[in-house]
């Protein structure tokens, strides 16, 4: 087993048995659920919703390169630059040269889930350049040194007591856990940053091609401050986040914010193209938008992954996945956590490294049925599965269970024979009290389950005896 | 910067357009898309339904007879505010109403600049307003970029002709007037700015505007 | 009514007889003619699940070849009528069974949803006077869209009282080789529906899939719970005579 492996079920294990831990996701979520079902009570056909936002990121993505060059004219033709980085060393050097040939000290960030793909704040930080993390969840968690918890509530394992003693720590003017004092507080320290900032690093939910303009969606306002008063924005978005039109963003916006928090709409839903233009009166100076292949043109050749690719990053899976809730955010060890994390991230970074991920599943297709853009999340994870199977990625003790299983299965005979062998042996050890030690060979099962005896006759047995065998 | 450095810069770009059409050579089923279902109820009384999704939003909307009307609310909501100067759009509607704010505050235009950290409100007109949520959709002609979020009091100016119903709307009269290449920035804004980070409890005011006012004109002048 | 052939799932065979022979119960009390082909083993869901679809491959097709001529099939588990119908044709895509595993898929049910979707049945004569709470099993809730069905024919059964459990759509943990990849997670979501079948004051769980039921039971029995599992099948099995005839026996037992 690798290490990535390892280290995901040893902190799958441990919180699964927290049971605080659990508790406060399970609020979380149920938050969240509230929220949700009200929101998507505001459309008159939730469903149709969803089948036009499958279709609009069906036409962005088959026609990718076609919509990408669209949207790189337009915004070159507003004198902003466009860099495409193959991977993520690419995408950190244009950054961190940039900055370095600006004299950048400081930067704003709005929150990017690229940004930690490719493992940007290492690099600056390096520098002796400062990055502050704006959007609340994320600037908590930076503080306290750790990554995101969740894509879209970046610091949903903490209540307001531990955030209470971090701010009181790091900001000093706190000495409440009042959730509303805890914002003004960070409100106070990060516009002394929004003001001083050189450069402002954002996402972009969506890049739309015929306006070639970036889409960017928040409700705190720290995406309008980080892109309207630094002299420099940078936009860092993965290839695939394009969209054909403008008015695609009418169903676009409500749906993700439904699926993101229930919201009806992000409070600021903005749209950015270029530097600031002759006419206006403030905006950046430069404008440059990194685009970041970093495996997704590959997965674009595996058709019958491609439609992962239509992704909006709304959370909404991660939400609804049971696992996700017993071992939350951190035991991914990814960026991507929860379903999206577990298809995508063996596909990104490979699957002989990443595939325990998408077996750590129950297959209980929660993530398929609420995505709004209609991915077929699990099946995903079974052509994943597949696909690690074809490759010969998986133990040899399993590879045999399985030939010895379809030999056992292939004949009634050998199947009513190994059936009862293994009653028995269930019965024998159940009898001598061996059920769940280290020589049952059960015992993953024994542990945690007392099981009735088995049976000591099967019902093809059963239905013979009563039918007389006919 | 011109094409040339760009593609010295950038070889990266011709390998990913290259593997990308090499990607889709191979062709995936479109789906059904939605067939004509319709995903919103259509918004019937725009006027009623931006009122109840402000309050939903908690936008602060004050319907007023016309733009004078409008400037004296103005003049009210300033007085309640502390002292400190006021950022206004440079726009031929807000110059000729600026006398009816009364008010003994230095005003900043937007032709001088961006609004500075310490402007206590700011005023806008606004691109148009949708009542499907309450939005109020702004430009980078409605005063810059920082006119509707630096300080933490944002006030629109605006009159009922200017509702319309909902996104498609908007972005088709946003097509009408050119709006995405007339500017460099747009923004819907949907009540003030907030946050549920914390325990997933909603705090209004985060780093944007504190409260959001539409003065709502039912005629011009 | 058509003769319908017995699909009984390879892990009911061998340690949940019992789910099957109350499915056959209820089917003679309806007067429902049945046959039970015996070749069948399993239908190939544990290695498909794993991603072994080679060996799961031949598994399908063996299955297909023995229920070919079946003009209706009833399976006492959502997750093996779920492989038939859902995930047959893409397992055999561009093999030439494929036409045959969509043919058979449609004529493969569920248990409750061949009682009453097919048989068009809701009152099958059962009793069963006890608090009773249904959990949503994952594949017969989200891949064949059933919900409503064992809560119909449990409303019908005399005595029953139906209660709802909180978060009964979530996943009870099972999943198949998962429970024992990663035992402390499903284990984890075993123990947190244990949880709610608590609080919901039911004597009984119930489900449409005996794998949901094994996982839950071994895991309440762990907890010394006083709640119990019982199949949908189960239940419906009972009548009044039958339980009559069970509680007069116990008393000739203790008088012994």
């Amino acid at each position: 087993m690798n290490n990535a492996a390892h280290e995901f079920l040893r902190s799958a294990a441990e919180k699964s048995a927290d049971l605080t831990h659990r508790q406060i996701i399970r609020r979380g979520i149920d938050s969240y659920n509230t929220a949700n079902e009200r929101g998507r009570s505001r459309f008159l056909d939730w469903e149709a919703a969803r089948l036009r936002c499958q279709e609009i990121k069906w036409e962005a993505v088959n026609s990718l390169d076609r919509y990408l060059l669209e949207f790189e004219q337009r915004v070159k033709d507003r004198g902003g630059h466009v860099f495409w980085a193959e991977n993520s060393a690419e995408a950190r050097k244009y950054i961190t040269d940039l900055a370095t040939a600006r004299g950048v000290r400081k930067i704003v960030k709005s929150k990017s889930m690229v940004s930690e793909e490719i493992h940007l704040g290492p690099a600056l930080e390096k520098l002796g350049i400062k990055v502050v993390e704006t959007d609340l969840g994320e600037y908590i968690v930076q503080l306290r040194e750790e990554t995101p918890y969740h894509i879209v509530t970046p610091a949903m394992h903490l209540n307001r007591t531990q955030i209470a003693a971090l701010f009181k720590e790091k900001l000093g003017d706190v000495d409440t856990d009042d959730p509303q004092q805890l914002v003004a507080a960070a409100r106070r320290a990060l516009r002394r940053d929004f003001f001083s900032a050189e450069m402002g690093i954002s996402g972009a939910n969506f890049l739309v091609a015929d306006a070639g303009m970036i889409a960017l969606t928040t409700n705190e306002g720290n995406g309008r401050l980080c892109t309207s008063v630094p002299p420099i924005h940078v936009v860092l978005s993965g290839i695939e986040k394009v969209i054909p039109r403008l008015q695609d963003l009418a169903t676009l916006w409500p749906v993700l914010a439904t699926a993101g928090t229930g919201q009806p709409i992000t409070c600021y839903s903005t749209l950015a193209g270029g530097p600031r233009q002759p006419n206006e009166m403030d905006g950046p100076e430069e404008f440059h938008v990194v685009l970041v292949d970093n495996g997704r043109s590959e997965l674009l050749a595996n058709v019958e992954e491609r439609e992962v690719l239509h992704c909006i990053r709304c959370g909404a899976c991660i939400n609804a996945c049971p696992v996700f809730r017993t071992v939350g955010g951190h035991s991914y060890g990814t960026t991507y956590m929860g379903p999206i994390g577990s298809v995508l991230t063996p596909r990104l970074r490979g699957l002989n490294e990443f595939q325990h991920l998408s077996y750590a599943s129950s297959l209980c297709g929660a993530c398929s049925d609420v995505c709004p853009v209609k991915i077929n999340l699990h099946h995903h994870l079974l052509h994943n599965r597949r696909d690690a199977v074809d490759a010969s990625d998986r133990p040899w003790s399993e590879r045999m269970g399985f030939a010895v299983w379809r030999w056992a299965v292939g004949d009634a005979r050998r199947f009513r024979a190994v059936g009862w062998l293994a009653r028995l042996g269930m019965r024998v050890m159940q009898r001598l009290h061996l059920d769940g030690t280290l020589l049952d060979p059960a015992r993953p099962w024994n542990r945690n389950h007392a099981t009735a005896p088995a049976p000591a006759k099967s019902f093809r047995a059963l239905w013979g005896n009563q039918n007389g065998n006919n | 910067m011109a094409t040339t450095e760009t593609q010295i810069e950038n070889p990266g770009r011709a390998r990913i357009l290259e593997r990308l059409r090499t990607a889709l050579r191979e062709t995936t089923p479109r789906p059904p898309g939605a067939e004509g279902r319709k995903i919103f109820a259509p918004v019937t009384d725009v006027l009623a339904r931006f009122q109840q999704e402000c309050a939903a939003n908690i936008t602060e909307c004050i319907v007023t007879q016309d733009l004078r009307s409008s400037a004296r609310a103005v003049a009210d909501v300033l007085a309640s505010l502390p002292p400190g100067e006021i950022f206004v759009q440079d726009s031929p509607a807000l110059r000729r109403l600026a006398p009816e704010w009364q008010t003994a505050r230095s005003i900043q235009w937007s032709s001088e600049g961006g609004p500075k950290e310490s402007a206590q409100a700011t005023i806008t007109t606004a691109e148009a307003l949708v009542a499907l949520t309450g939005s109020v959709l702004v430009s980078a002609s409605c005063g810059g970029r920082g006119a509707s979020v630096v300080a933490p009091v944002h006030i629109v100016v605006a009159t009922a002709d200017q509702l319309v119903p909902d996104l498609e709307a908007a972005f088709a009269l946003m097509r009408e007037r050119n709006t995405a290449f007339q500017n460099s920035y747009v923004c819907l804004i949907t009540g003030s700015s907030r946050t549920a980070d914390i325990e997933k409890i909603l705090v209004m005011g985060a780093h944007g505007p504190i409260r959001l006012i539409v003065l709502l004109a039912m005629r011009p002048e | 009514m058509a003769k319908v052939a017995l699909f009984i799932p390879c892990f009911v065979d061998q340690l949940t007889p019992e789910v099957g022979l109350d499915m056959v119960r209820v089917l003679r009390r309806l007067g429902i003619e049945m046959e039970f082909p015996e070749e069948q083993t399993c239908c190939g869901q544990p290695a498909f699940n794993t991603g072994y679809w080679n060996d799961a491959r031949p598994v399908a097709e063996r299955f297909l070849q023995i229920f070919r001529n079946a003009e209706q099939v009833v399976c006492p588990s959502g997750s093996c009528t779920t492989m038939v119908r859902n995930f047959y044709p893409e397992l055999l895509a561009g093999t030439p069974w494929h036409e045959e595993a969509l043919k058979v898929g449609q004529r493969v049910f569920e248990f409750s949803e061949f009682l009453v979707k097919v048989a068009r049945v809701t009152d099958v004569g059962a009793s069963f006077p006890h608090r009773v709470a249904v959990h949503d099993s994952c594949h017969a809730l989200r891949e064949l869209r059933l919900k409503q069905e064992s809560r119909e024919l449990l409303r019908h059964v005399r005595g029953l009282e139906l209660v709802e459990m909180p978060y009964s759509e979530d996943c009870c943990g099972f999943g198949g080789t998962f429970a024992t990849k990663f035992s402390a997670i499903s284990a984890a979501m075993g123990d947190a529906k244990a949880g709610y079948a608590e609080t919901s004051g039911a004597e009984y769980v119930t489900a449409t899939d005996p794998s949901c039921l094994l996982h839950i039971d071994g895991i309440l029995r762990r907890r010394n719970s006083t709640v119990r599992t019982i199949h949908l099948a189960g239940i419906l099995a009972q009548t009044a005579t039958a339980a009559e005839r069970r509680t007069r026996a116990a008393g000739a037992e203790g008088a012994r």
